[in-house]
């Protein structure tokens, strides 16, 4: 069969075209990749060596510079502790929450069931940090603010999270297995706990990073919600760097950042296959 | 039989009431105390002799250029790290996944791209902040390389500081928009394609013919997510300046004029909460509007729509023969 050629790239076009793009693609990759580079190895830099000018190559004050950061009152350690029990306790909350809620929404038929999914479409649309004022005043009112409850327990209502937990039930054939349980005598929350909780734990797992990495990264609402000092998480440390007393310490920031940001690349270094994965499937369906 | 299904079914609510109860208490009712404070001269120190004002701190918004700059600043930022950020992503969405190119570890590439979203914005503005400071590596760079005599201060110029949080965010977000764009891509059927190939189109003409009218929910559903992101933008031009939008208020942006009225001396939260009213009515509306305007309904078969969509394909494709 003749396939016509006309209009269609030659193979030296076509070798030139793949040319541009490779090019292309280094000059994002370097883009993406040079900033944070640079973010790990100033880290392990002296503040004189900084100041003598760029390099790529790490060098051996890393610990000196912690020890400064630790010398001038900023507790990464404790800072890195406060964000991992914030960051853990909200990832176990939402997931379980919205694979719950999810799974209702799955296997259920209930009056105003139709209400609630497009409900939850609106909800994932709405600029919920707005209304931070007002939480702010009503957590006060309610002694709240200051703990990290105001943090984690808004949690429970995760609208991206039961959209994605649905995409994963309706993904996994599960009637029969309901049926089965059920016939064994099972009881409705049973059968979530112990055969589709468990079932679903790689889709868990894919939205609980999500989740972390999210919670981790949160600055707004702590900054808003918490004020002393031990409670910071280590996005307030971080802003708390930029202040005056470190302007001249360069490498003590530099690990200050570095500290907030390593986990996370240890987590995508092992998961980002997931991740990447996780991503097309929040949002593919709508 | 019928009234066990049914009794099993009341689980349905038994299940989602968590959900709505955190919703209601987390969620609602912290959007109606900000809509009731901003009618209020409520601050931190008067919590209880606050008295209703009506709509007195909407018109001091409305008479303050402030709250217009921040607004035009939010739309400005916005769109000139969207409009990029969506460029660049079906371009190199469209290259990825073109079978005559075949580029080699698109994966990889792809998972480099997305790397700087999972990074903590509030460090990134401080990363960014120490690479262009006056004595910092982006002035070493310049000096050294004998681009200019005197090093810039860079974060004191309006143009370079709007760059910057527009070029910060366009760098977090266009690799996570080639992921969900080359998702929507692999979920278009590939017998189109084939069909196409048959009829001689170019890659480019199947990008402008079937890709893009296919990806329209997907571009979507990346426009309004994006928009309601963009306008609540806070961490990265906060943290990039003075904490205030500076220089000359040029990255001031809604959600850090709310927080300055928050933490102004008095701590003036009816006002600080009539600007996030404001700025919630407006990002609703938009993106709500666009979802639902835009949004093509889904058909009520998959095979149904490719059969809708095929037709006007083929027409073209016989357009395009004819004038050739």
């Amino acid at each position: 069969m003749m396939i016509r050629t006309s209009g269609q790239p030659s193979k030296l076009g076509l070798h030139l075209t793949r040319t541009f793009i490779y090019v292309l693609l280094v000059i994002l990759l370097l883009m993406t990749i040079v900033p944070i580079w640079m973010l790990i190895v100033n880290a392990t830099r002296s503040t004189t060596e900084i100041q003598q000018g760029i390099s790529f190559w790490p060098s051996t004050h890393l610990v000196e510079n912690y020890r400064f950061l630790g010398s001038r009152g900023i507790n990464l350690f404790k800072g890195f502790s406060n964000s991992m029990y914030v960051s853990i306790t909200t990832t176990l909350i939402t997931v379980y929450f919205s694979f719950l809620t999810a799974y209702a929404l799955v296997v259920y038929e209930f009056k105003g069931k139709k209400f609630f999914n497009n409900f939850i479409i609106v909800l994932v649309l709405i600029p919920a940090q707005l209304s931070i004022i007002g939480f702010y005043q009503y957590m006060s009112r309610l002694g709240l603010t200051d703990n990290y409850a105001s943090l984690i327990l808004p949690t429970i209502a995760n609208a991206a999270g039961v959209f994605f937990g649905k995409q994963y039930f309706e993904s996994m054939l599960i009637q029969d297995l309901i049926d089965a349980a059920r016939i064994d005598g099972a009881g409705e929350l049973g059968i979530f706990h112990k055969i589709m909780m468990p079932l679903a734990i790689p889709g868990a797992a894919t939205f609980g990073i999500f989740a972390f990495v999210f919670a981790w990264n949160n600055f707004f609402n702590a900054f808003i919600l918490i004020s002393s000092f031990d409670k910071y998480t280590l996005p307030m440390l971080v802003q708390t760097l930029r202040g005056d007393v470190y302007r001249t310490e360069y490498g003590a920031i530099y690990v200050g950042l570095a500290v907030s940001i390593v986990p996370i690349l240890i987590v995508y270094a092992l998961f980002s296959r997931y991740i990447v994965s996780g991503i097309a499937m929040g949002a593919v369906r709508e | 039989m019928r009234l066990l299904k049914l009794r099993r079914n009341h689980y349905g609510y038994v299940f989602i009431t968590p959900f709505i109860i955190a919703f209601l208490v987390f969620g609602l009712y912290p959007i109606y105390n900000t809509f009731a404070l901003s009618f209020t001269n409520t601050t931190l120190m008067n919590a209880s002799s606050a008295e209703f004002v009506g709509l007195e701190n909407f018109k001091r918004l409305f008479a303050d250029d402030f709250f217009m700059k921040g607004i035009t600043n939010t739309w400005l930022l916005w769109l000139l790290n969207f409009t990029p950020q969506i460029g660049i992503a079906l371009l190199l969405s469209a290259w990825f996944t073109n079978a005559r190119l075949k580029i080699k570890a698109v994966g990889l590439w792809r998972a480099l791209f997305y790397l700087p979203n999972l990074l903590m914005p509030a460090t990134i503005a401080a990363l960014f902040f120490s690479l262009f400071q006056f004595y910092g590596p982006a002035n070493q760079a310049i000096v050294q390389l004998g681009f200019v005599d005197e090093a810039v201060h860079f974060l004191q110029n309006v143009s370079v500081a709007r760059i910057l949080v527009i070029f910060i965010q366009w760098w977090m977000w266009f690799g996570q928009t080639v992921i969900i764009i080359m998702a929507g891509i692999a979920a278009i059927p590939v017998h189109l394609y084939e069909a196409a190939m048959v009829d001689g189109a170019t890659g480019p003409q199947m990008f402008r013919r079937i890709t893009l009218p296919l990806l329209k929910p997907i571009l979507i559903y990346v426009f309004v997510t994006s928009l309601v992101g963009g306008m609540q933008m806070f961490d990265i031009p906060f943290l990039l300046t003075d904490q205030r939008g500076g220089p000359s208020s040029s990255i001031m942006t809604n959600n850090i004029l709310m927080y300055m009225k928050f933490s102004s001396s008095k701590g003036h939260i009816g006002a600080a909460s009539s600007v996030g009213v404001l700025v919630f009515i407006m990002t609703t509306i938009c993106a709500l509007g666009i979802f639902y305007v835009l949004r093509e309904r889904r058909a009520p078969t998959q095979r149904r729509q490719e059969e809708k969509v095929l037709d006007p394909v083929q027409a073209q494709m016989a357009k395009l023969k004819a004038q050739e």
